[in-house]
């Protein structure tokens, strides 16, 4: 049903799922006994003519095992929920499988940047292909990302990949991800990260093979020249022109 | 057993439901706004960089904007819009700006704060770097910039050009530099920024458009 709501387009976004139900339902029978245990007493010892109120200290042992039993079933609960997680959390984050290809992620005040390795397969050659608010991934390809921001927290949020990692600034993270589903799927920063951090969306395309390879073909193609001429003034402020790279291939804009 | 409330409750409860709705209402209509009133209001918008009165922030890399042309702010806003400018990898002063502008998406907010933007009287803006040869920068000036920017650096709304008096010096050497490096002026719809990065890659070097930029700073805002 989830999926209902939001499609699951990475290997391990069923696994996420299936926590997210498994605590619902373990969740979900604590709370239906509870409020039906509470509407029950509540009727069963409701108000009537000629019977007084009773005090109940509730140190008998009978009465204990009100509050001991569900107390015992809560923490069962909690430790098939706490080991459900730890084997997720080893699946997304502890785990890394060998990359297919590896891409780079920057975020900044308000946009997400992206560097593809293009034809070659390798990151920082001149083919790399670097985009603006759009991501293009190829399914069935596993992922290596490495993930940066240029100032302050920002975080990295696929929902079709139930995948959300934060950037702080200065850190460079790595992760992985298998994208299962060709399709177009939102990118979103869920760290509130100044006044334009509502509008800080991007685009996820997962495109199968002969997509992807036409994709890169079209953009590893697109150069703009730069000058190496980044000499800073005396007194005047550094600008970010300054770290641009001498070849700078064009956005997809 | 009598539970309804008394009459005076009765009273107030429907006079409290009756105001929340009426309340609902008219929060839910708003008023008419003038295109003065909504350019003011936008412009709070641009405050936490842009300065109160329009002046800019070095510290933020937010350039001087009161008093530009109208139609200048409102090109420049829709070319942030549509990711001709600000779009580039390397662009962290566009990537700012760029989901500013998009916040103009209602039919008729980016003409009123351009309007609004224009009406602010200029700030003055500080040089913030010493030296430069003026000469050179006038003979640079004069052969380069003044037939699009104006022989007295105020702008040609016929050749397209904004005004340059007034403007921050880093802001102007950056733009340059963002030129010449293709962050600004790449885009195949930007035919404005291709002429402007084709002038940019004249000045041979950073000391070339310290200089021109110095220049521009003695020439009179008035």
């Amino acid at each position: 049903m989830l999926e209902f709501f939001n499609p699951t387009a990475s290997s391990y976004s069923g696994d996420v799922d299936s926590l997210v139900w498994l605590v619902t339902i373990l969740v979900g029978i604590g709370f239906f006994a509870a409020e039906a245990m509470l509407f029950w007493l509540i009727f069963r010892f409701r108000r009537r003519d000629g019977v007084a109120a009773r005090y109940v200290t509730g140190k008998e042992k009978h009465l204990k095992a009100w509050i001991n039993v569900p107390h015992a079933i809560v923490l069962v609960f909690d430790v098939i929920i706490v080991a459900a997680a730890i084997r997720v959390w080893v699946i997304i984050k502890q785990t890394l499988p060998p990359a297919d290809r590896t891409i780079h992620i920057m975020s900044q005040q308000w946009a997400w940047t992206f560097a593809d390795p293009g034809p070659d397969g390798v990151l920082d050659t001149a083919d790399d292909i670097r985009t603006t608010d759009e991501l293009h991934m190829e399914v069935g390809k596993t992922y290596h990302f490495t993930l940066e921001s240029r100032d302050v927290v920002h975080s990295f949020f696929v929902p079709a990949f139930r995948l959300k990692q934060d950037a702080m600034p200065g850190r460079v993270y790595t992760g992985w991800v298998k994208p299962t589903r060709v399709g177009s799927y939102d990118i979103a920063c869920t760290q509130i990260c100044g006044i334009g951090h509502g509008v800080m969306g991007a685009k996820l395309v997962v495109e199968d093979h002969a997509e992807h390879v036409a994709w890169m073909q079209e953009h590893s193609s697109q150069t703009a020249v730069a000058t190496s001429d980044a000499a800073t003034a005396a007194g005047a402020p550094t600008d970010s022109a300054t770290t641009a790279p001498a070849t700078v291939p064009a956005t997809t804009k | 057993m009598e539970t309804a409330l008394p009459a005076p409750l009765r009273r107030a409860y429907a006079i409290l439901v009756a105001g929340t709705v009426a309340l609902a209402l008219v929060a839910g209509c708003g008023g008419a706004q003038t295109k003065a009133e909504r350019g003011a209001a936008l412009f709070r918008t641009c405050t936490p960089c842009h300065g109160d009165g329009g002046g800019g922030d070095t510290e933020l890399r937010a350039p001087a904007i009161a008093g530009l042309p109208e139609w200048y702010v409102a090109r420049e806003l829709d070319k942030f819009r549509h990711n001709v400018r600000g779009a580039h990898p390397d662009d962290m002063e566009g990537h700012r700006m760029r989901p500013m502008a998009r916040t103009l998406y209602p039919p008729g907010d980016l003409d009123a704060v351009a309007a609004h933007v224009a009406a602010l009287p200029p700030v003055p803006s500080a040089p913030t770097f010493t030296g430069g040869d003026l000469a050179n920068g006038q003979l640079r000036f004069s052969t380069l910039c003044a037939t699009c920017h104006g022989p007295d650096g105020r702008g040609n709304a016929a050749t397209g050009g904004p005004r340059l008096v007034g403007q921050w010096d880093w802001y102007m050497v950056a733009q340059l530099r963002k030129f010449q490096s293709g962050m600004r002026g790449t885009h195949p719809a930007d035919t404005l920024g291709a002429q402007m990065r084709a002038m940019s890659l004249t000045l041979e070097d950073s000391t070339a458009m310290h200089n021109v930029v110095a220049y521009i700073k003695t020439l009179p805002t008035r």
